[in-house]
């Protein structure tokens, strides 16, 4: 994806080129939830410091030459082959790595997702100075030093509503000479899902008691007792039943809804005349008003709806719902 | 800067560490206020470090080059030798340590580094500096190791163990480069030459400077004899003849002083089995080659001149390895011509009156020249001469007061005083220089021959015999020339007294000795099969080994030890043992999975066993109870092992094993 853009300058045959080596190493390196590092995989070539050093090397051979000296070609020798073996430990540094995606942590657009992947060792030998970053997001360096994984999160701006993909994640190592750079591209398979932006619109209030069934809102401050249910995280103190639990019951919270209507529809309709995303981004903000607020709400979208409900689980459910609604199969 | 781009403490010890070991060295070669700036480099270096200084700016640091310049400018007297050059690389060093800010500037200081280490060798390629090398190069792997550590924040050794690990893996291949990489003559004339003071006997002598060159016990020249070593008192070293005498010195004639019809060697008739042996001559930066008369070389690179010496064309920068061939009897120039007469008679107009008279006076009680000779000698032996390594200074008409007031001196003053004697009284004669004698090795049969072993004598021309070789030394002090120089002025204690330290002093100690002399047979390997690999022992090295060379059997051994090497390395390095190793009932219970992905049934990660069982035996009912019961034999092996009987054991072992050769041939269901 990031290559593409890069390329769009660039003329057509570079970019040619390089669709064909994304399809290439696409072919080669499939998506996947875990991927372990093999032959395959993984990719060297002399860094920017090896060929610095090809430059220091040439100078020393230069002055063996010159000086017909032995020791100086033994030592330029030495070091010659040092680069060679150099390529067997670099590459040895990134082999029989795993690579885990855990989750990718939904957000809003403008925000950084979390992106938490695991690193996994399968061989005895200690990993240093393993580099990793998707094409936009942070980077991050981290050893695998007497312990068998490690976990790492990366944090990239999202975009648009939907599923965002952050591309191939790169991970490389120049360990332990910086001679040369040993990378690998994986598809890790791991989205992150991004839900509408919120907008706040005018009153709600006029809009849903359009409905037949009708939502009357509930008026803050005239709040009486209407009865207990079970604790759940996040209720406040104020609200706990404490005289259940001196009892020895379950943890019960008192609920206050005396004039609320318990199921409370947010409904595709409530906003005529305007433009889908703008619509999407209007019920998200009502979501999140109502889960703020404790109502129990429910969502209604042309071809599904979502029985009223409230707290993190259902919260997700229905933003997902608006995130995927007309866009629902994670890009490829 | 980004965390990738710091540079580990670890890896800022090691550079710190390299630092100070790669100058150590040098330290003779540099002026002291070099190794001041080491000093501060490290101190300022480690303060930014804890955070108490800053880095300098651009002002400080363009000042600093220009000080370091003009400081090594004003120490040398010039740019251009190899001494400032190293001075100047070294400075470099140090300077780049203190602003040493990213990874980026660390790689310049290490390849720098790497740089310094070779130039080491343009001045020596001793086996301890050899060594001392290695353990540079590996101190610099290692700052490099540490360099891509990250969160490394105490110093550590760990990186240490992998520079060498990698090093030495690294090894056999550069013997194989080392013996293969053609060895090509110099691409261009090296403009950047070493200053290196002269050694060895120079080609003019006074009074006093042979004496003085015998204060040195580093070794001139090591020379290895087919088959048996002539006696030492036969070993005369002849690298200069010494044919004139002015202003009270005697140098040998330069070149556009000798006649054009005189400058190539008459002709030697040469009899008999001659001596054959070969001389590693340390650098001297000079052109003679020692031999022993009468010698013969027909190596490329090594010339001959009237007075029969062996000679250089080219200064010696490096140590040098020739072989020579010598027939001690042979006559040389039994014919002289008038103008060689005329050179080897020279006298200085004036000088040394009395001991011309003392000459013509016993040239005319003697009978023939060869008497004269002998009355001289005789003199030297009978009055009272004494052979001292202190000799006093001799001011004008030198051998005046040597043979009247002081006689006191050392071979120089005998030979300087039986020479002008000989040519007053009218019999050609010269002053030869060189060495006598030599330390026989034990331990590989070489000759050893050191700076102290420097000598002067002199060669008379007699009608009939042509030169003659005559001592004077040898009637004053016969044991220096049977035994040595330390058994000569054993009286004296004068041997080596500057150099209290030098292993020679103790040749009484027979450890120390031997120690001492199977070091220096290690050299004479060292110098003749490693240092002195050349284009034409590659070449015999190779045809012994591989027969005719070309192009594909190259690389056929160059690919041949390559595998060889990297294979092994390879294989260690990526087979390690795995983090969790499987159990051998694990991994049968794999196969058994593997068997049914084969049949279209893929256990989901998280499946247990018996979830997977059952949901196998649902889609393929014809094998369920087969399934069941292997599932049911792996639970019973894996989780209730402790209560089963060995007996019992093995059997259900047996079991699942006949059931995997089952499913083996099961096929996918239609």
């Amino acid at each position: 994806m990031q290559v593409l853009q890069k390329s769009d300058v660039k003329t057509g045959l570079r970019h040619r080129l390089q669709q064909r080596f994304q399809a290439w190493v696409k072919r080669r390196l499939p998506p996947a939830r875990s991927v372990t590092l093999d032959q395959r995989r993984i990719f060297i070539f002399p860094s920017r410091v090896g060929f610095l050093f090809f430059l220091c090397l040439l100078v020393m051979l230069l002055t063996a030459i010159n000086y017909q000296n032995n020791m100086s070609f033994a030592l330029t020798f030495l070091l010659t082959t040092l680069f060679v073996i150099a390529i067997l430990h670099t590459y040895a540094n990134l082999s029989g790595l795993t690579i885990h995606a855990v989750r990718a942590k939904p957000t809003f657009p403008g925000q950084r997702s979390e992106f938490d992947i695991r690193l996994e060792r399968s061989r005895q030998r200690d990993h240093y100075g393993l580099r990793l970053a998707w094409p936009e997001s942070t980077e991050c360096v981290v050893n695998l030093v007497q312990t068998d994984s490690i976990e790492v999160r990366l944090l990239t701006a999202v975009g648009r509503r939907g599923w965002y993909s952050p591309g191939r994640l790169l991970l490389e190592t120049t360990y332990p000479l910086g001679l040369l750079r040993c990378w690998t591209w994986v598809d890790l398979d791991l989205h992150a899902l991004v839900y509408p932006q919120p907008l706040p619109s005018a009153d709600l209030a006029g809009l849903a008691t359009q409905r037949p069934g009708g939502a009357v809102l509930p008026i803050n401050g005239n709040d009486d007792f209407y009865g207990l249910r079970n604790y759940r995280p996040g209720d406040s103190l104020r609200q706990l039943h404490w005289k259940s639990l001196a009892k020895g019951q379950a943890l019960q919270s008192k609920q206050y809804t005396a004039y609320a209507e318990r199921n409370l529809w947010l409904d595709w309709d409530m906003f005529p005349g305007v433009e889908t995303e703008q619509r999407l981004s209007h019920l998200c903000y009502w979501v999140l008003a109502f889960e703020r607020r404790r109502y129990e709400y429910g969502l209604r979208l042309p071809g599904q709806s979502i029985e009223p409900g409230t707290g993190e689980q259902h919260l997700e459910q229905v933003l997902t719902a608006l995130a995927l609604y007309q866009d629902g199969s994670p890009p490829r | 800067m980004n965390a990738q781009q710091q540079i580990p403490r670890n890896a800022l010890v090691w550079m710190i560490i390299s630092l100070f070991t790669l100058a150590a060295p040098h330290v003779t070669r540099l002026p002291v206020w070099v190794l001041a700036v080491y000093g501060v480099a490290a101190l300022w270096r480690s303060m930014v470090y804890r955070g108490r200084w800053s880095f300098p700016g651009r002002l400080v640091k363009l000042a600093l080059i220009l000080c370091a310049c003009g400081g090594i400018y004003a120490s040398y007297g010039n740019m251009l030798g190899l001494e400032p050059t190293v001075a100047l690389l070294l400075t470099a060093f140090a300077l780049k340590l203190i602003e040493l800010a990213g990874r980026k500037d660390a790689y310049v200081l290490l390849f720098l580094g790497y740089f310094i280490c070779i130039t080491e060798f343009l001045f020596s390629q001793d086996l301890l500096i050899v060594l001392y090398s290695v353990l540079n190069t590996t101190l610099i792997t290692t700052a490099l190791v540490a360099l891509h550590q990250p969160d490394q924040h105490r110093f550590n050794h760990g990186s240490l163990r992998l520079a060498a690990v990698m090093l030495a893996q690294a090894f056999p291949l550069m013997l194989v480069l080392f013996f293969l990489f053609p060895r090509i003559g110099p691409l261009w004339s090296v403009p950047i030459k070493r200053h290196t003071a002269k050694t060895g006997v120079s080609d003019v002598m006074q009074p006093g400077d042979i004496s003085h060159l015998s204060q040195s016990d580093e070794v001139a020249f090591r020379a290895q004899f087919q088959g048996e070593i002539p006696p030492r008192s036969q070993l005369y070293w002849r690298g200069l003849v010494f044919s004139r005498l002015a202003d009270g010195a005697w140098r040998r004639l330069r070149n556009y002083e000798v006649a054009p019809n005189e400058r190539r060697p008459a002709p030697v008739t040469t009899g008999g089995e001659p001596l054959r042996y070969s001389v590693i001559l340390n650098p001297t930066q000079q052109h003679w080659l020692y031999s022993l008369r009468y010698a013969e070389s027909g190596q490329a690179g090594v010339m001959a001149t009237a007075d029969y010496l062996l000679y250089s064309p080219v200064e010696l920068e490096d140590q040098y390895r020739y072989h020579a061939r010598s027939w001690p009897d042979a006559v040389l120039e039994p014919e002289l011509s008038d103008w060689r007469r005329r050179t080897e008679l020279q006298l200085p107009k004036g000088g040394n009156p009395r001991t011309r008279q003392l000459a013509l006076d016993m040239r005319a009680a003697s009978a023939s020249a060869a008497a004269f000779v002998g009355a001289v000698l005789a003199m030297f032996t009978h009055q009272p001469f004494v052979y001292t390594l202190q000799p006093p200074r001799l001011g004008t008409d030198p051998m005046d007061r040597f043979l009247f007031q002081t006689r006191r001196g050392f071979c120089e003053h005998y030979a300087y005083a039986f020479v002008v004697m000989m040519r007053a009284a009218g019999v050609p004669a010269r002053v030869v220089a060189g060495y006598q004698g030599g330390e026989v090795n034990p331990v590989n049969r070489t000759v050893i021959v050191h700076q102290f072993d420097a000598h002067a004598w002199a060669e008379i021309w007699l009608r009939g015999r042509g030169w003659v070789r005559v001592d004077p030394t040898a009637a004053v002090a016969p044991e220096r020339i049977e035994l040595g120089l330390e058994q000569a002025v054993a009286t004296e204690g004068s041997f080596l007294a500057d150099s209290p330290l030098s292993p020679l002093r103790y040749r009484g100690i027979s450890w120390l000795n031997s120690l001492r002399l199977r070091y220096d047979a290690l050299t004479y390997q060292w110098q003749s099969w490693v240092v002195g690999f050349n284009s034409e022992r590659q070449y015999r090295v190779l045809q012994k080994l591989f027969g005719q060379l070309d192009a594909s059997k190259l690389m056929l051994i160059l690919l041949g030890s390559g595998a060889l090497v990297l294979v092994p390395v390879a294989g260690s390095l990526l087979a390690r043992r795995r983090v969790h190793p499987l159990s051998p009932l694990d991994h049968t219970y794999l196969t058994f999975c593997d068997r049914l992905s084969r049949l279209g049934v893929v256990r989901n990660p998280g499946e247990g066993p018996a979830a997977f069982a059952e949901r196998a035996a649902q889609a393929l009912p014809h094998w369920a109870p087969l399934l069941q019961r292997l599932t049911g034999i792996y639970c019973e092996l894996a989780y209730a092992d402790a209560n089963l009987s060995p007996t019992r054991s093995t059997q259900l072992k047996r079991e699942f094993k006949r059931g995997l050769r089952r499913l083996k041939r099961a096929r996918r269901p239609r």
